[in-house]
């Protein structure tokens, strides 16, 4: 039977799957659930859990299937969610590493756009909310800030610059 | 309609514009019975608005200002498939007097108010003194725009903090800063100064007193080239978020059939004092105690006028071909009632809860909401791109009611309807905000949102969902997973688990009488 360990927004669930003749029971933290499953479209399926109606949209973005972060569509909102398997999750706990240690060491484009300003400078100290880069995009100035504290390493661009998304913009140590 | 000596008909209609506007003013065409003239850049090949239009000419590369900015390329397209008007529909040309004219000397004719009227208003300045001849209470601020930062200081210091730094040529929130601080005010009027020079090309400020709290209420009025002028009630916009609105409604809780008049009538004073002819919305802050200011003159159709138009039953598009043609208006004052109550909510590609910015992709699904009460603007369908290289705003959801508390439960209602994923949306943001006890109330202002939600939480999982959200990831991995291994090792019927599960699955729900 497979089994899961599935974090959303820092929240772990234990999350077993048990699937015979067509029906699917998921034990989430102990509780079972009943769960009828309608594909609708590509990533798109209609889920009935406990007859409660959710139309759903589960998608992985590139590396996302390898490390088992998935995106669910549902309710009007983009929910980020993690799926491993519950012994390589158990392993990786006892490994003492976090699923989403994001030890940040840089800072990429989250958009296209245009650098008007950069707001840090190598050597520098930065706290978690200081303000890296300024992009213009959609004719709107974007402040980017600092995820954690850190110290930057490098700065790669410069204002004036054209950006694309993905683009490594700043390096931290 | 009384066609004056004057009056032209009009034939075709260019739209020089894109996105939710282009189509809401497409469908006007055809309503009309008129035929329609798209216009597109690069990345708007197969747009909506494309798809809809009768006729549709390429203007140039994405960026608006190599194509829907350039107005040889929009006369050119308006000469070449013979249009004889132009709706400018909101921004790009919008509100560009040197456009309006353009168009009257090549013998277009240009859906909104006259170039000087587009001119004067448009100059924050002498919008503000033709406000306060004809009468208008203004909000206390500089006399000129600025590019001086010790004229500028010196001037916040004197009507004292918090001080509102405003571009002079500005519009939709763009160089626009609140100062609540000495301390800040340099950086502030950089900035401010900045975002303006690089969107209008004129960095020169305006420095006003900033009214704490206050509700932004506008009125929306339309007049002939024959002198008749009337308002359609007001639009409260006090929901916003960097100074651009996100949620609107008509009309407003607080204002009164009393404070409807007197503010109606003041449009009508500046409309008049201008030479308004067209569909045009004037500005207010309304403060606490109810006392209103004039903001400024929008010489054009405005994003949300559509909640006007719900509570009316008036076409304002529709009307403002009318007067272009010359006509006269077929509404009095006395003809215009108020109906029920209405909301819209813009739809943005955004992320609220990243500060509201923008995202980019496909929409790999896409499906509005519909039902009793609910129109939607939209200017994408599914499998549409949001381009990088215009404004997120991707659809308008506009409900109607009976009254406030009908119109919100039926918004409620199609927010939950509404399905959309590829790209961040502030569709959440919306639910969140219509459940918000305040908001319900009516107890708004324009800092409601930095309020209400300081961190921009507008998130607020509850367990149902997140729990939800698991066993769909769950669920989904399951099933991919099943599906490899299935095909892999072969099935002697030549259907893979896949088909099998949901056959299994779909014979159970289906198989019951419904």
């Amino acid at each position: 039977m497979p089994r899961y360990t599935v974090t959303v927004d820092e929240r772990e669930y234990d999350i077993t799957l048990e699937y015979f003749s067509g029906r699917l029971e998921a034990v989430i933290n102990g509780e079972k659930r009943r769960v009828l499953v309608h594909k609708l479209q590509d990533t798109r399926s209609l889920l009935l859990i406990d007859n409660r109606v959710l139309e759903v949209d589960v998608r992985t973005n590139g590396a996302g299937t390898v490390s088992g972060e998935r995106i669910v569509f549902m309710r009007g909102r983009e929910i980020p969610v993690t799926v491993e398997d519950y012994s390589l999750a158990q392993m990786r706990k006892t490994a003492g590493i976090s699923s989403h240690v994001k030890t940040e060491k840089s800072f990429v484009a989250p958009m296209p756009g245009l650098v008007v300003d950069v707001r840090v400078e190598p050597g520098q100290q930065v706290n978690s909310g200081d303000p890296l880069v300024v992009i213009e995009a959609m004719k709107m100035e974007n402040v980017f800030k600092a995820k954690s504290a850190a110290t930057v390493k490098a700065v790669l661009v410069t204002s004036g610059q054209s950006v694309e998304k993905g683009d490594t913009l700043v390096e931290f140590e | 309609m009384i066609m004056s000596k004057q009056a032209k008909k009009i034939k075709k209609i260019l739209i020089a514009n894109r996105g939710e506007i282009a189509v809401r003013v497409i469908r006007a065409c055809d309503d009309l019975g008129l035929t329609s003239v798209a216009v597109f850049s690069e990345c708007d090949r197969t747009a909506y608005h494309v798809r809809l239009a009768h006729e549709a000419v390429y203007i140039g590369p994405s960026p608006s200002n190599e194509s829907y900015l350039v107005q040889d390329n929009i006369i050119r397209a308006a000469k070449e498939t013979g249009a004889d008007a132009i709706h400018p529909g909101y921004g790009f040309l919008a509100e560009n007097a040197e456009f309006a004219q353009r168009c009257a000397d090549e013998g277009i004719i240009f859906i909104g108010p006259k170039p000087e009227t587009i001119r004067t208003l448009g100059d924050k300045l002498q919008a503000r003194e033709m406000a306060m001849k004809a009468g208008l209470p203004v909000v206390p601020g500089t006399d000129s725009p600025t590019d001086d930062i010790t004229v500028a200081k010196k001037f916040a210091s004197k009507i004292g903090y918090p001080v509102l730094i405003k571009a002079a040529a500005g519009g939709g929130g763009k160089g626009m800063r609140v100062v609540k601080s000495e301390e800040a005010f340099e950086e502030s009027l950089a900035t401010a100064a900045r975002e303006a020079k690089s969107a209008f090309g004129d960095g020169r400020v305006f420095i006003e007193k900033y009214l704490v709290k206050p509700r932004h209420i506008e009125i929306q009025i339309l007049c002939d080239e024959h002198g008749n002028c009337i308002y359609l009630g007001e639009r409260e916009c006090s929901i916003q978020r960097r100074h651009q609105k996100v949620i609107e409604e008509s009309p407003s809780p607080v204002v009164t059939p009393e404070l409807r008049q007197r503010m109606g009538e003041a449009a009508i004073g500046i409309a008049r004092a201008s030479g308004y002819v067209g569909a045009g919305t004037v500005e207010f802050l309304v403060d606490k105690d109810l006392s209103f200011y004039f903001l400024e003159v929008n010489t054009r159709l405005q994003v949300e006028h559509p909640v006007t138009e719900m509570i009316t039953g008036i076409d304002l598009v529709k009307e403002q071909v009318a007067v272009a043609e010359g006509r006269h208006l077929r509404f009095t004052q006395d003809d215009i009632k108020l109906n029920g109550h209405a909301f819209e909510c813009r739809i943005y590609a955004e992320d609220p809860e990243a500060g509201f910015m923008p995202s980019t992709g496909q929409l790999k699904n896409y499906r509005i909401p519909a039902g009793p009460g609910v129109r939607v603007d939209s200017g994408v369908v599914i499998f549409s791109e949001i381009p990088i290289y215009y404004d997120p705003m991707i659809a308008k959801l506009v409900v109607w009611g009976s009254d406030r508390e009908e119109a919100l439960a039926r918004t409620r209602r199609a927010l939950e309807e509404y399905r959309l994923s590829g790209v961040k949306s502030t569709i959440s943001f919306h639910r969140t905000v219509l459940q918000n006890e305040r908001f319900v109330k009516g107890d708004i202002s324009t800092h409601f949102l930095e309020e209400e939600y300081p961190e921009n939480n507008y998130g607020n999982y509850d367990d149902e969902l997140m729990e939800s959200a698991a066993i769909a990831a769950a669920v989904e991995k399951f099933l991919t997973e099943r599906k490899i291994s299935v095909s892999n090792s072969g099935s002697s019927h030549g259907r893979s688990g896949w088909v099998n599960y949901h056959r299994a699955t779909g014979l159970r729900k289906f198989g019951g009488s419904r």
